[in-house]
């Protein structure tokens, strides 16, 4: 089948915008609106109710082929699909299931792997996190070490993960382990899904500066894991794995983020008035947030323009790379400056905690939460390949460096 | 209108063989070397090939050229870096004559600006402290900076006329009450000052009805966004030929590419080239649309593309070591044209202002 024409993937994408805002205006709960809006933490009900609700709109796996339950989405409806939902303030579509382990599932597992685990992704039945890292792999994926041996008809796992997003809630995780020891360090990998349940995992929460803990430890010991839950072949893990990455890296939010918060910066320069003047009126101010503008400009159209590659098959491999490097870079830098613009609200723990002792109010009562996503964030540059990572890539793909 | 495809693919293909058989670095010494500033004879090759009707509607021999279409050429334009007025005369002042012109005006000048017989200049920018104003037949004040004014044989004017109100004129470049000063730019093109004492002067004035108000600033934005498609094929160039250079030039025993603190670098100029090319398409399709985004988008790109640009040039010569500032260099030429450009038809600082403004006010 050859693709549709630009022209005609531009105005699906289109559509899907106002499917998409007509969604968050109608459908959505006020609940699940008002505390995304306040960048409130989300519980795990939260998110599985939003998934859930993703899935009842036909939206939680669009972008799988027709098949297997998707729609079969371009590259250009499903970056217009996350950008819409973060320019709206929506919480975010969270991949583990549905971007990273369905799409290996479906291209690399069993019939009997695709019918026992595609379902349950879809309406998130169950609930999935990534044992990629490791405290000695971060980067340098290929120099993990967590074994897996095969005993009889199930392997023994050994090892520990790190970072693990989720993990606490998760029924699977989908785990990189090392099945050869004696081979190069890529073709020793394999992929294997393991039940949460099992004995010998241990969840370890990693407290992180915005005072939650998102991320994990994942401690694995002689956990046994049923050889069917191998995905594809043994030492094949590699391979899935830079599969995975390539949607992984498709990842059209950071867009919409940015644009969100520049947007909720600018809001608060035409309310917040010093000396008479509202901030957007500062010439200092005015000229970054001119800045912030410019960047976006470029960052926007840079973004479609790679996306429309992508799409048309004339990508060079770099374009994923750049959205990922300058979006996060600019969603940290407006970021930052709304939270100094914030003044006193910006820095106090927890607004909501004044607010109930009947304290008056620091600031908007979005403050709070604006601070959260900040810290959280600070880690953009850093998980889903550290920018540095990304100019390696485009160095060594683009420029044969 | 939108040009197509096939037509720009054989503007670009032309273009790029010329340059490639008759306009390479080496031969390019001669035309800086000439007293015009450009290659007479590439000029009329130009004109032979279309290059100069390239605007000009159908029905007068042209192109009827979208923005698109121009920054094909211009693309070749800046990796090449040619040195004929293609800019200030075919694209720009050529642009502003459609506009404006009377059809008498149209007819008179259009033939000789497709066969490159007439070189025309817009000269915008006012003397500090002696603007230009028609008083109905006679043109008093001075210009700066025309680019190419230095061999213009009929000028494009901006001025105000006694009301107060924005005016387009003719000027013949000798004619009587005109004085030109003619130099040269950093990067060998020709320029020229003028002062007008008096001169003859002659009204553009449109049977469109569109003002001249507004005609000066469609051409100012067309103008815009073609530097920003010259300013993409230069930064192409830099980035391929820096990124060859990193490549074979040794020290320490080993290429200097396969350092990562100079791969990082180079892909940052990678992304600008990217955001370059993103912007520049974007501005080229604005060109058409209402005009509140189209002042924030040309507006943007120009100002974008002015600071992408001189970065990545800045990264080119830092890279290439002593190399790099030599005159034996091309990146040294790309690093004066570019220059030069930045001063061309609103600054940097100009085109931001007016950007932030148009975003801000959304």
């Amino acid at each position: 089948m050859s693709p549709a024409p630009l022209s005609e993937l531009r105005a699906r994408a289109d559509s899907l915008r106002q499917a998409v805002r007509d969604f968050h205006a109608t459908v959505m709960p006020a609940d699940l609106r008002d505390k995304s809006h306040r960048h409130q933490v989300l519980s795990k009900d939260d998110y599985v109710r939003w998934m859930r609700l993703l899935d009842q709109q036909g939206w939680s796996v669009a972008h799988w082929p027709a098949e297997y339950g998707g729609k079969g989405w371009s590259p250009l409806e499903r970056f217009a699909f996350e950008d819409e939902l973060a320019r709206l303030g929506c919480p975010w579509v969270i991949p583990f299931g549905v971007k990273y382990v369905g799409p290996v599932i479906y291209a690399f597992g069993s019939d009997a792997q695709k019918q026992r685990f595609l379902p349950g992704i879809k309406t998130t039945e169950e609930f999935w996190a990534q044992g990629y890292s490791e405290p000695g792999a971060g980067s340098d994926l290929a120099g993990l070490r967590t074994t897996a041996l095969r005993d009889g008809d199930h392997y023994v796992v050994n090892g520990q993960k790190v970072w693990t997003t989720y993990a606490q809630w998760a029924d699977w995780l989908f785990c990189l382990v090392r099945t050869d020891k004696d081979d190069k360090p890529q073709s020793g990998i394999s992929f294997l899904l393991i039940d949460m349940n099992s004995p010998g995992v241990k969840v370890v929460p990693i407290r992180t500066m915005d005072g939650y803990a998102h991320v994990n430890e994942v401690w694995l010991e002689d956990v046994k894991v049923p050889a069917e839950n191998l995905i594809g072949e043994e030492g094949k893990g590699w391979t899935y794995a830079k599969f995975l990455l390539k949607n992984e890296r498709t990842a059209g939010a950071i867009v919409g983020w940015a644009w969100h918060v520049l947007d909720r910066l600018k809001r608060h320069a035409r309310e917040t008035v010093v000396n008479g003047l509202p901030l957007i009126e500062q010439p200092l101010l005015r000229n970054r947030l001119g800045e912030f503008e410019l960047r976006f400009l470029a960052l926007e159209l840079a973004a479609y323009q790679a996306v429309e590659a992508m799409c048309d098959g004339s990508e060079n491999g770099s374009e994923a790379s750049l959205i990922k490097i300058r979006g996060t870079e600019l969603y940290q830098e407006v970021m930052e400056t709304l939270v100094e613009a914030l003044g006193a609200a910006g820095v106090a723990c927890d607004v909501e905690a004044l607010h109930s002792a009947g304290l008056p109010p620091l600031g908007p009562d979005d403050a709070g939460g604006i601070l959260k996503d900040h810290f959280y964030n600070r880690a953009a540059t850093i998980f889903g390949g550290s920018s540095e990572i990304q100019r390696n890539i485009v160095a060594k793909v683009v420029l044969g460096l | 209108m939108s040009t197509d495809l096939e037509t720009i693919g054989m503007l670009r293909d032309s273009a790029a063989r010329y340059a490639d058989d008759n306009y390479g670095f080496h031969q390019r010494w001669s035309v800086l070397a000439r007293p015009e500033g450009y290659s007479p004879q590439a000029w009329s090759d130009f004109a032979e090939f279309g290059f100069l009707a390239l605007r000009l509607p159908e029905d007068d021999g042209g192109l009827d050229g979208d923005a698109v279409a121009v920054g094909a050429i211009m693309e070749i334009v800046g990796a090449r870096l040619l040195m004929e007025p293609v800019l200030a005369s075919a694209v720009v002042a050529t642009g502003l004559l459609l506009k404006l012109g009377t059809s008498s005006q149209k007819a008179a000048l259009l033939p000789r600006l497709a066969d490159g017989s007439l070189i025309l200049a817009f000269a915008d920018e006012d003397e500090a402290g002696n603007a230009c104003v028609f008083d109905g037949s006679r043109l008093i004040g001075g210009k700066l900076g025309v680019l190419h004014g230095d061999v213009a044989g009929e000028l494009l004017v901006s001025a105000r006329d006694t009301a107060g109100a924005s005016v387009v004129l003719r000027v013949g470049a000798d004619a009587a009450g005109v004085s030109r000063r003619g130099y040269r730019l950093v990067d060998g093109r020709g320029a020229a000052s003028f002062s007008f004492d008096g001169a003859l002067a002659e009204l553009l004035q449109p049977e469109s009805g569109l003002s001249a108000a507004a005609a000066l600033a469609e051409t100012r934005d067309e103008a815009a966004v073609a530097l920003c498609a010259e300013s993409l094929g230069i930064v192409r160039k830099l980035v391929e030929i820096t990124t060859d250079y990193l490549k074979v030039r040794k020290q320490f025993g080993r290429t200097i590419g396969s350092n990562q603190a100079l791969q990082h670098r180079m892909v940052d100029c990678l992304l600008l080239q990217e955001e370059i090319r993103a912007l520049t398409a974007a501005a080229q399709q604005a060109l058409a649309g209402p005009a509140a985004e189209r002042t924030r988008i040309v507006s943007g790109a120009r100002a974008y593309v002015v600071h992408a640009a001189r970065k990545v040039c800045n990264e080119a010569v830092q890279m290439h070591g002593g190399l790099g500032v030599t005159d034996e260099l091309d990146v040294s030429h790309y690093f004066r044209r570019l220059m030069v450009n930045a001063a061309l038809f609103g600054n940097r600082d100009a085109h931001f202002t007016r950007f932030t403004d148009a975003a801000l006010a959304r």
